[in-house]
């Protein structure tokens, strides 16, 4: 599984890191990576044990909720329709927006839901439930979307992260974090927000590899005398945080944008929306397996049409991008994308030409493994009410997991407690699934 | 004389649609509109009981209507221009007249000619009677400075026909020579453009509305102030005045007290007060001085307008805009 | 609608335990704490973590009061006192101190600022360090924050709070709602109770309504003599908001009918007056955010206002509330220790909200002063309190206390305690920027890979706190000869206190494994300790 030189081979070496950890545990880090010589996306054996391994997510994130009219369920003449019109797409039978024609052409991979009812129209409680599938109870904070994928695809001894999230804008940042609840910090997200490299990824000059390691060897063991007997999830989350160091630092390549070539940059777009897209890809070839990437905000209370014919075509062309370039490498199979916000638009049009919070009637769409293309559940004629095949975050939730082949009722613990992945009594929609 | 201290409100009508564009037909109080219901209306709306009667419909919203002599021309996101015969009662053609979504149609006073304005970012000149395309005024960006697709908001023709300015989401200002097509200058007013690159990376805002001064030396632009918060049209409403030959500013206007956007400018008759007309969650009209520097009169408004059609003595104003028509007067 | 709300205030107070069942008012606070800590954990039968010993009790009491780490000398100085008086001289030491007036303003400004803040310029945190400094009662800082008054130097600053928030009236009435009564009106998706739901609305809009007239007049905050909140409940159709406080008492206003045009166009230049002169425009004579304060602390009203701070008092010094979460304060989430909270609210209300008063009870206690180490299987509920709760430490906390941990300690001996007051304020200023490369804390702290990579490979990191320079740790390491003695030093510098014979033996391994590089193996020591888990936390 690609070359990892041991850093040292020293019986010096050997007899040192010894002493050091004594009696307490394993530790569980690797073998010493040498930080210079990995590249996975250079190996074709790793790129080939990928196809047939584990899937991937890439969520794009619709912060501010995008509005389902002006995308996946246009209304045309209706009197909540707005002025943009319907478009056939690819898909017989089907239409979306006109301001989507890129996705139109490839509506063959991807399956609208359009009836999803959510029923929470606030920012913060509503990111939190379509980032989880649920709500929280009192006592116990699931893990999030990412976390849960992070946990079932990640890889114990990975060099990558597991979960990834792109939230570059300050809007809703801090509504919908991402979270891995009570799986704890090791499935918690390396986030990005001020830029796309993760910031101090790179050793500084001016300490050896070995001491570089050496050190933190040193630092684990000193932790862990102190850890005896003391209990507290931050303390947990602090020394996980430097367990994984090495690792991450070794996948600092693939958040370089500039080792893509002008045609792929230019097919995502130039903007930053198409560019951590691309990482996004980037990320999952290597075998990231969730990548979020937030396009915020589209909350447009006033001016929902302008601001929407400004957006959605951007939010067209990465996707199709985004879809191109991993049928190209053969990784579409293996790959769910999904876009979700915290919930959709009122059908109706307010003064300031705007629409505001919705969460009774909206869409979401997902492309590639484990779903079949095509439209499930239906709005009514003005998009006010669920007409059919209605489907809440748990719902949505349990198709997700299954299309991962993740089984949706299976129990996570918590001390005794069995906590299954959804809200029990939940069911997946098997029509959708492949 | 039409006074704004006058001002006083004679009736509004509830109206099923969001009314975009209004003209009125002149020495009367019958009004044609272009409503979000993709229809064109006709309604005479002094009439004891409003009743608009559908003429025809576009295929999306009617952001324009224009009425040049007889003809009544109207544009909407169809990216069509039609043309209705208002002796015949007919619709006599119709122009697939733009690849994008019209944003506008405006005559010349001398019914003449008619300017097409959509964000294929072309305004278009027709020859009002034949419908015959006359020329094509290109140079508003198509994209932003930001890379996104850009939009054409507003055009107006000087009182004698010469010159027309058209304007456009990044807040660009150009005035053209009618006769030849031919930029003659170029301005603008970038306040009314905001691009928000941190919190939220979309942009709010453009220069939704033109107006030479009857004299035709001044040009008023109309928009809204940089907003913090591009989620809501949330600045105070902003009209900047320039000397368009010079290609200077000469005054900035903000109110102080109406929040929103600036859909529809128009000089009184004697170039004494400027109205601006728009809104966000309510509307306005602002009357100022032609200094731009007081406000001589300011009145909510029952619904956001999106336009404005006056009597020739501008005593009579006839606001359409969001489920309603409003009628006001300014006599004495 | 009326009859409800009396019930729910009925409710409320009842769960605030009638007074003739407390202990009496003048008993000593932290004898008054104990006994109903220890009431509790013996009715559940839980033993409890001996207390800690004085190395872990200086640096928890400076941590909590002063905001840093002790220096070696002033750890030495304490262990080895023999006076049998010698905590309550050290708290009472530390509280008269400068450290302890800019640690808590730090805490009240963060507080303020709420879990999604940004940082806000110094204003607020000079008004709050002078009302520390002050020892101003917390009922007048209330007042000052929500009715702050431009012209006066001693609230500058003040105004701050409101106006950061003044263009979102729903955050303004949230935020207000939080801080100072622990009750976020705003969520109620968790409650299905229906009559908390139906609370929710009512009281949201009620509240809002005592903010609704407040805006930004040119850079100055202003109230108008009018205004109105309307809204549609979840059921009915739209209607007006009545002004309510949160126990539903309702609170009948002048402006109820919307003001002619010549009134709004008479109080519209007047304000545009005031802008034009830049100067702050007077109250209205009905000021509906007067009314709120007025109503708040009033009597009955006030229970929240008490409970509430002596919640987070509590909160920040054991590090877990009576009531958690701290914004829950409501009668379906009732506290830990009932009486202990409707005592200590009880003392602050009848003691003018002196604050002080409070801390130092807390600080004294034995509640306060147990160890964070349960070797046991199962480890007590966090409500029990009968284990020391591990308080991941504040962004100033870790800057501060790495410059410390960082500088000789012979630095800090000058002998002068004038002296070291000035360095240390210095070191806490030059902190500051660095501060700001850390999380504040919440109460569901996750440390993330941020943080370690942050101190793995940030070189600013290693320049501020590693290189060798003037007053350095390092350099007078370097200038110790016997490689024990140089551990010995660093670990009382970092950990403050003497290393174990074990650490010893792993430490003084490592550095001699690196004779061609000691000044960097003691540096990397240095490293493992300040990036260790025992310095990250107040234990």
């Amino acid at each position: 599984m690609g070359k990892h030189k041991t850093f040292c081979g020293s019986g010096d070496h050997a007899i040192s890191r010894r002493g050091f950890l004594g009696t307490a545990a394993a530790l569980g880090t690797a073998a010493f990576a040498d930080m210079t010589q990995l590249n996975l996306l250079s190996n074709p054996a790793l790129a080939g044990e990928l196809k047939k391994q584990q899937k991937r997510v890439i969520l794009l994130w619709l912060a501010g909720g995008a509005s389902q009219v002006e995308t996946w369920d246009p209304k045309p003449g209706a009197a909540t329709g707005g002025p943009f019109r319907a478009i056939q797409t690819a898909m017989p039978g089907v239409h979306i927006s006109e301001l989507m024609p890129r996705m139109a052409d490839r509506m063959k991979h991807t399956l609208v839901i359009r009836s999803l009812n959510t029923k929470n129209a606030d920012h913060g409680g509503a990111s939190k439930l379509m980032m989880r599938g649920r709500r929280d109870e009192a006592n116990v904070k699931f893990p999030d979307l990412g976390a849960v994928v992070a946990r079932e695809m990640g890889r114990a001894d990975s060099k990558v992260p597991d979960y990834v999230t792109f939230y570059t804008q300050t809007e809703g940042r801090g509504m919908a974090p991402g979270d891995a609840g009570f799986l704890g910090s090791r499935y918690a997200p390396m986030e990005l927000t001020t830029n796309n490299m993760p910031e101090n990824i790179r050793k500084v000059d001016g300490i050896s590899e070995l001491d570089h390691q050496q050190r933190a060897d040193l630092r684990d063991l000193l932790s862990k005398q102190f850890a005896q007997g003391r209990t507290s999830p931050t303390l947990g989350s602090q020394n996980e945080a430097y367990q994984r160091v090495r690792g991450l630092m070794s996948s600092e390549a693939l958040f370089d944008i500039t080792k893509e070539s002008d045609k792929v940059r230019d097919m995502y777009g130039r903007g930053q929306f198409g560019e951590q897209t691309l990482i996004a890809r980037r990320l999952i070839e290597a075998g990231v397996p969730f990548v979020r990437v937030a396009r915020a905000w589209w909350d447009s209370h006033g001016q929902n049409f302008e601001t929407h014919q400004e957006m959605v075509p951007e939010l067209d062309q990465v996707m199709a991008a985004l879809i191109d370039d991993l049928k190209d490498r053969g990784l579409l199979e293996h790959t769910l994308i999904i876009t979700l916000a915290e919930f959709g638009r009122t059908p109706s049009i307010n003064p300031s030409l705007g629409r505001d919070h919705f969460a009774s009637a909206w869409s979401c769409s997902l492309t590639g493994t484990g779903v079949k293309p095509g439209v499930y559940g239906k709005s009514d004629a003005t998009g006010n009410k669920v007409a059919e095949g209605e489907v809440d975050a748990a719902k949505l939730f349990a198709t997700i997991y299954s299309a991962l082949g993740i089984n949706p009722h299976k129990n996570y613990y918590l001390g005794a407690r069995p906590i299954p992945l959804v809200e029990p009594g939940t069911e997946p929609i098997t029509e959708v699934l492949a | 004389m039409a006074n704004p201290d006058k001002l006083k409100l004679v009736k509004d009508l509830s109206h099923k649609a969001i009314a975009f564009s209004i003209a009125r037909v002149p020495n009367s109080n019958r009004v044609y509109f272009g409503c979000s219901d993709f229809k064109v209306y006709e309604a005479d709306v002094s009439a004891s009981k409003f009743e608009p009667k559908d003429l025809y419909a576009h295929g999306s919203y009617v952001t324009g209507v224009a009425l040049a002599g007889k003809a009544l021309i109207s544009g909407g996101y169809d990216g069509k221009l039609t043309w209705y015969d208002t002796d015949s009662k007919k619709v006599i053609r119709s122009e697939e007249a733009h690849s994008k979504w019209i944003r506008g149609v405006f005559a010349s006073r001398d019914g003449k000619i008619v300017a097409s304005i959509a964000d294929d970012m072309v305004c278009r000149l027709w020859d009002a009677e034949s419908g015959k395309p006359l020329r094509e005024l290109r140079g508003h960006a198509e994209k932003t400075p930001h890379g996104f697709g850009s939009m054409l908001y507003a055009a107006a023709f000087s009182a004698d026909g010469k010159y027309l300015a058209t304007a456009d989401k990044v807040a660009k200002i150009k005035v053209w020579e009618v006769a030849t097509g031919k930029s003659v200058a170029e301005m603008e007013a970038p306040i009314m453009y905001t691009w928000d690159p941190v919190q939220r990376l979309h942009s709010i805002g453009g220069i939704r509305s033109l107006a030479f001064t009857p004299d035709g030396k001044t040009l008023a632009v109309g928009g809204t102030g940089k907003i913090g918060n591009i989620d809501h049209l949330e600045a105070k409403a902003r009209i900047e005045l320039f000397d368009w030959a010079a290609q200077k500013r000469l005054v900035e206007y903000t109110s102080d007290k109406y929040q929103g956007i600036v859909n529809h400018l128009e000089y009184a008759p004697d170039g004494s007060w400027l109205l601006g007309a728009g809104g966000a969650n309510e509307g306005f009209f602002i009357f100022i001085d032609a200094a731009g520097k007081k406000t001589l009169r300011g009145e909510k408004v029952g619904m956001h307008v999106h336009d404005v059609a006056s009597s020739e003595n501008a005593e009579t104003v006839i606001a359409a805009g969001h489920n309603k028509l409003a009628i006001y007067e300014m006599k004495g | 609608m009326r009859s409800r709300r009396l019930a729910l205030l009925a409710l409320f107070v009842a769960a605030c335990v009638a007074r003739a069942d407390l202990l009496p008012a003048d008993r000593p606070i932290h004898e008054v704490i104990d006994h109903y800590v220890d009431a509790k954990l013996a009715k559940v039968k839980t033993t409890s973590a001996p207390q800690v010993d004085d190395v872990t009790l200086i640096r928890r009491l400076m941590l909590d009061l002063v905001g840093r780490i002790p220096t070696p000398a002033e750890t030495r100085s304490f262990v080895e006192s023999t006076d049998p008086q010698k905590r309550e001289k050290l708290v009472d030491r530390l509280m008269a101190s400068p450290g302890f007036v800019r640690h808590q303003a730090n805490q009240f400004e963060a507080m303020l600022a709420g879990p999604n803040s940004r940082g806000g310029g110094g204003g607020l945190r000079d008004y709050l360090a002078r009302a520390v400094g002050e020892s101003r009662p917390w009922d007048q800082v209330f007042r000052e924050l929500l009715l702050p008054d431009e012209d006066d130097p001693k609230t500058k600053g003040s105004s701050d709070f409101l106006r950061s928030r003044v263009s979102d009236i729903d955050r303004v009435t949230i935020d207000v709602s939080v801080v100072f009564f622990g009750v976020n009106v705003s969520c109620a998706q968790c409650h299905d109770h229906p009559l908390v739901n139906d609370w929710k609305q009512d009281h949201f809009y009620g509240m809002k309504s005592f903010f609704a007239r407040t805006f930004d007049n040119g850079g100055f905050l202003a109230e108008r003599e009018y205004g109105l909140v309307r809204f549609k409940p979840t059921k009915g159709p739209e209607r007006q908001a009545k002004m309510m406080f949160l126990t539903g008492m309702a609170v009948s206003a002048p402006g109820v009918k919307e003001p002619t045009k010549d009134e709004e166009k008479k109080e519209r230049e007047k304000f545009e007056q005031f802008k034009k002169d830049k100067k702050a425009p007077p109250p209205p004579s009905f000021s509906a955010r007067a009314k709120l304060v007025e109503v708040a602390l009033q009597s009955k009203e006030s229970e929240y206002f008490s409970r509430s701070i002596a919640n987070r008092l509590w909160h920040r010094f054991i590090g877990y509330g009576l009531v958690m979460p701290l914004d829950q304060m409501h009668t379906e989430n009732p506290p830990s220790h009932p009486e202990l909270l409707s005592w200590l609210a009880r003392d602050v209300h009848s003691n003018k909200y002196d604050l002080r008063r409070t801390i130092r009870g807390i600080v004294l206690s034995k509640t306060y002063s147990r160890s964070s180490k349960w070797t046991a299987e199962t480890v007590p509920g966090p409500g029990t309190f009968a284990v020391g709760r591990l308080k991941p430490l504040t962004p100033m906390q870790m800057a501060a206390s790495l410059k410390i941990a960082t500088t000789d300690p012979q630095a800090f001996e000058t002998g002068k305690p004038e002296e070291l007051e000035k360095r240390i304020e210095g070191l806490e200023s030059s902190a500051r920027g660095f501060a700001s490369s850390f999380a504040q804390p919440t109460d569901d702290f996750q440390i993330g890979v941020n943080e370690a990579l942050l101190f793995s490979n940030s070189d600013k990191l290693a320049r501020e706190f590693l290189a060798d320079g003037n007053e350095k740790l390092i350099g007078r390491v370097n200038g110790i000869s016997d490689p024990p003695k140089a551990i010995d030093l660093i670990v009382r510098s970092v950990l403050c206190r003497p290393a174990t014979a074990d650490e010893q033996r792993v430490l003084t391994e490592y550095v001699t494994r690196r004779t061609d590089r000691l000044a960097d193996a003691y540096r990397q020591v240095i490293w493992a300790l300040i990036s260790g888990s025992e310095f990250r936390f107040n234990h």
